[in-house]
């Protein structure tokens, strides 16, 4: 413990001061350090964890690199703000890393400034639809009867319309430029899937013996959900959010690409500009379609890979010792 | 000896109807039937609602529109937005309802809105065809390359190729769809010129006959190359990886070791011991995954050019053509609806545990 | 003596010698069996018993060669003596193994509950199994299967058409051992055929394996935990131990007789209805590690009568003085002799 000997030396040399109050500046001294300590400590933890798996780990890495490239990055970076006529559609040199767009403007400050959204927009519906999907699941489970029949039935049903049209159609009725209301839709669009799951799940767990047996222990409410079921059901969780990170991205840039939607500057928003200028037809202009498209395709990338490390993380038996 | 004799389920004296009525009404592919049937209802009346209950009522936009435009005084207006959508205003909102409904199971689906006196029926008669052929060998291909694959992948676990290819199917099942396309489009056709583009834009050239003869169906198919090829691409990989993690659990199963242990031949052990089993929980997929790849139509069909369903969907969405967008929004549920009806019948045949829920020794 | 102690110990139908077998796991290499000699006269039944993880149903998997991609057998023979002239099994093509399987020697695995395809009806499998080794034809497989359903007490016609899941847990037991016999094997296999089986049908299975041995003369091998079943349908008893036979003798000296400690336990532990409590004594400890097993006899950790020489050194089977046919595998046989003979006077 040498490294917390506060820097003004031994308690010998202080002298006059006080036995008592010098240990009290220690502590003083120590408790925020401890604190930081043990934050490295549990990041270090967890990372070894995240790196058992080697896609998931360079999955978290690239999910994390995204993160950091549009939330950090835009700091640096700005959003190119006038056209400049003499660099329409040139190649990646040093000046433009990934070349210009059709109004001359740099195409990686734009991704750099454009996923933001996105990202928001992913996690957000994540957090909801596996919100939505886990309570009713278990609920449902939980309780049975006919609520559980009204749920199932309605979730067979619910899952045979198909989404994305019927997402396309309420985008002409509703105002879906606003995020919340976004996320909240595509969560409430999707929640009949993790709703199966997390039930089947749950079902299952309920009657595994370690659950009869804290029943019948009576080890207490709280502590059967949050000891024993839900810890077994985290794997499911995980996923849950990945899917609905990956399903909110796909159905935000479909609906942008298709022009359903307006939204602000985005890299669903560079493919339909892309796309409606014509710059697919010309082999110039290729980055301008090709770096959203490639920045998407990464992010999704990232999620599916990053949910595989979760999934052993948090499903002890899928670990191969 | 309790099992000395075995148990008969028929009843050997004549079944009263009651009984029968049960039995026809546990049987799975009635459930399903039923099931099938509510689905499409519940979808109908979803979309009538929407149409009629959301904030921005289409039916008061479109008369407010042609107040607008035409100048139109506002009965007037009523009465031809009430025909076109197929609506008696007037009339109390459960009346429309049942209206609605009726015109539905008569085929009336109203009139496009953009295209005066085109119906919404023969609109879709055109063009949902080319969909429906597009979407559908894209998933024969998809499925039976991908589960064949899939299982080779399984038995050839220690060969080298192995993990690269299952790279590969991971990683393409993982990016979307309509991405897929776009490379596609871009890398073929324009930056290395493989694929006449320009030429495949359309369901069919102009100038070929449509028939059985084999000009149209070759023109056919080179129009819907692009398409299928992203939607085969698009769901290859999911195909690969789930039949692969099935019939590696299916070669750990009892009956497998029994079967070899009875001589018989790897041949009909890979047929009708592994692979028939094998196959059946990606039946469901099949269900699960039919709905999705017809809802990306609408995407895939407007990076190429597609004449399909999905394309004139979007086509209406812009054009706030809502009788038309109700219509095929409708058709394409109804379509999925269909599709997942037929993929519970053929499980119903590979696997007979389920026919009857209520069979049994 | 009666007359089933009288087996025609005539010529071994089939021989295993020096049979090594060990597996790969994550740790280590598992040693499962090692150096197993063992002969299976003709017309004979011999049980082979022991705890789980004995090695027992590896050995019984490696006389078809039916064993696991991580097991390898490493050491040993296998010969076969059918009607033709002697089978080297562990030299045997894929071709010559699938037809030396079922038809020559017929393995039937415990719990028959999963042992058929489920999408298939047992006509079907009956018919599958014909059709592999070319025996007969179409009708005569018929006639074969509904004769030999018969025999096995189920309604032939009934369950020919049925699909498994149609049938109960001791019905497809049934169907299992009738199928086995269809192309009259000469040698059965029969790896735990009561467990997990209630009561009653066990009675069935067992009384059918009795008409089995005497009507028909088949040469079996029953593995199993179960020691009733080997007193009610053994003539020999070889008892396993950590991969290796610690004893074998006709089921009389095996029961009444035992000279291994490891015998005289499995027996002592066995609660039977008439018996007194305190005769029942179990064996303390676990199996051992076939990993890294012990040193010298591999029983001696749990053994009450080990000595220093035990565990140094591995003892082997060797002829019991004054019994014929029983053999052991331990220093201190005498000892456990006095001991059995003890326990049986007050019964016997």
């Amino acid at each position: 413990m040498a490294g917390w000997i506060p820097a003004y030396g031994s308690v010998e040399e202080v002298g006059s001061v006080s036995q008592r109050q010098v240990s009290n500046n220690n502590e003083h001294r120590l408790r925020p350090l401890a604190w930081v300590g043990a934050l490295f400590g549990g990041i270090g933890r967890f990372l070894k964890l995240m790196a058992r798996n080697k896609t998931g780990f360079a999955g978290f890495l690239l999910f994390i690199g995204f993160i950091l490239l549009t939330t950090v990055g835009p700091l640096f970076i700005e959003e190119p703000k006038s056209a400049d006529i003499t660099a329409i559609y040139s190649p990646p040199s040093r000046e433009h890393i990934l070349g210009t767009d059709s109004q001359g403007k740099d195409i990686f400050a734009q991704i750099v400034n454009g996923g933001a959204d996105i990202m928001q927009l992913a996690l957000l519906t994540g957090v909801i639809s596996t919100f939505i999907g886990v309570t009713l699941g278990s609920i449902s489970a939980i309780i049975g009867g006919r609520l559980d029949t009204f749920l199932t039935t309605l979730a067979d049903v619910w899952l045979t319309i198909p989404r994305f049209p019927l997402l396309a159609v309420l985008a002409t009725l509703i105002k879906l430029s606003d995020m919340a209301m976004l996320a909240l839709i595509l969560a409430v669009l999707g929640w009949a899937g993790l709703y199966r799951s997390i039930r089947a799940q749950v079902f299952s767990l309920r009657e595994r013996d370690y659950v009869e047996a804290a029943v019948a222990l009576d080890l207490g409410l709280p502590h059967i959900i949050f000891k024993e079921i839900l810890p077994n059901m985290m794997s499911y969780i995980a996923i849950s959010f990945t899917f609905g990170m990956t399903s909110a991205i796909y159905a935000q840039v479909g609906l942008v690409f298709l022009g359903l939607v307006p939204l602000t500057r985005n890299w669903g928003v560079m493919i339909n500009l892309a796309w409606t200028q014509g710059a697919i037809f010309f082999r110039d202009s290729v980055y301008f379609i090709m770096a959203p498209v490639t920045a998407i395709a990464l992010l999704q990338l990232s999620i599916v890979w990053m949910s595989r490390s979760l999934e052993e993380i948090f499903n002890p038996r899928l670990r191969t010792g | 000896m309790s099992d000395s004799t075995v148990t008969v389920t028929a009843v050997s004296r004549r079944p009263s109807l009651g009984s029968l009525l049960k039995r026809i009404a546990s049987h799975f592919l009635v459930q399903r039937l039923a099931k099938a049937l509510f689905t499409i209802w519940f979808v109908t009346s979803l979309t009538f609602f929407l149409i009629r209950l959301m904030p921005s009522n289409p039916v008061e936009v479109y008369i407010n529109e042609l107040i607008l435009n035409y100048g139109l005084p506002y009965a007037e207006a009523r009465d031809q937005a009430a025909s076109l959508f197929a609506l008696d205003l007037d009339a109390p909102l459960w009346k429309q309802y049942l209206d609605y409904m009726v015109n539905l199971v008569h085929g009336n689906l109203g009139t496009s809105l953009r295209s005066p006196g085109t119906t919404v029926t023969s609109i879709i008669v055109t063009f949902l065809p080319w969909t429906i052929f597009s979407v559908g060998l894209g998933l024969v291909i998809s499925f039976t390359v991908g589960v064949a694959l899939g299982m080779i992948m399984a038995y050839k676990r220690d060969a080298f190729w192995e993990p690269i290819l299952s790279g590969v199917a991971s990683t393409l099942s993982a990016i979307p769809n309509y991405i897929i396309g776009i490379v596609l489009l871009v890398y073929l056709g324009v930056y290395w010129g493989l694929v006449p583009i320009h030429q495949m834009r359309g369901s069919r050239s102009p100038g070929i006959e449509p028939g059985f003869t084999l000009v149209f169906i070759k023109d056919v198919l080179f129009h819907a190359a692009l398409p299928i090829a992203t939607y085969v691409l698009a769901t290859i990989g999911g195909w690969m990886l789930s039949m692969k993690s099935s019939t590696l659990s299916t070669l750990g199963e009892d009956y497998v070791t029994v079967a070899r242990a009875r001589g018989l031949p790897e041949r009909r052990i890979t047929t009708a011991y592994v692979g028939r089993n094998a196959m059946l929980p990606l039946v469901t997929q099949l269900l699960i995954s039919i709905g999705f790849i017809v809802g990306g139509s609408i995407l895939i069909e407007s990076i190429f050019v597609y004449q399909g369903i999905g394309l004139r969907l979007l086509e209406a969405l812009n054009n706030r053509d809502y009788p038309l967008m109700q219509g095929i929004f409708l058709i394409i549920t109804i379509s999925v609806v269909v599709s997942n009806l037929l993929a519970d019948f053929v499980y119903g045949w590979l696997d007979p545990r389920v026919r009857v829920s209520g069979g049994g020794g | 003596m009666n007359e089933r102690a009288g087996v025609v110990k005539g010529d071994a139908v089939l021989s295993v010698r020096d049979l090594w077998v060990d597996y790969q796991a994550e740790r280590g290499t598992v040693k499962a069996v090692r150096g197993v000699n063992l002969d299976l006269y003709r017309g004979e039944s011999l049980s082979l018993i022991g705890e789980s993880g004995c090695g027992k149903t590896t050995f019984g998997l490696s006389l078809v060669r039916l064993l696991v991609k991580a097991a390898t057998i490493r050491k040993g023979e296998i010969v076969y003596y059918g009607d033709t002239k002697p089978m080297d099994i562990l030299s045997l093509s894929e071709r010559e193994l699938r037809h030396f399987r079922w038809s020559e020697c017929a393995m039937v695995f415990q719990s028959a509950l999963n042992a058929f395809n489920p999408v298939l009806r047992i006509w079907d499998q009956m018919y599958d199994t014909v059709k592999a080794h070319g025996a007969m034809t179409r009708d005569q497989a018929r006639q074969r299967s509904l004769e030999l359903l018969r025999f096995v007490q189920l309604e032939p016609e009934r369950v020919i058409d049925a699909y498994p899941h149609e049938l109960s847990g001791g019905m497809r037991q049934r169907v299992l051992l009738a199928m086995s016999l269809l192309l009259r094997p000469e040698i059965l296999i029969l790896d735990e055929p009561t467990t997990a089986l209630d009561i009653l049908t066990q009675r069935t299975i067992i009384e059918l394996l009795r008409r089995l041995k005497q009507e028909l003369g088949f040469s079996m091998i029953f593995i199993s935990h179960d020691l009733s079943i080997a007193a009610e349908l053994a003539d020999r008893v070889a008892t396993m131990y950590a991969g290796t036979i610690v004893e074998l003798g006709d089921v009389y000296d095996t029961f009444y007789r035992p000279a291994h400690p490891y015998t005289l336990g499995l027996i002592r532990s066995v609660p039977t209805v008439t018996g007194e409590f305190r005769d029942l004594i179990s064996i303390p400890g676990a199996p051992p590690d076939l990993i890294e097993p012990p040193a010298g006899c591999k029983f001696h950790p749990r053994c009450p009568y080990a000595t220093e020489r035990c565990r140094e050194e591995e003892p082997h089977l060797e002829l019991v003085p004054g019994h014929d046919g029983h053999y052991v595998a331990c220093f201190h046989a005498d000892q456990v002799l006095r001991q059995s003979v003890k326990r049986m006077q007050p019964n016997d």
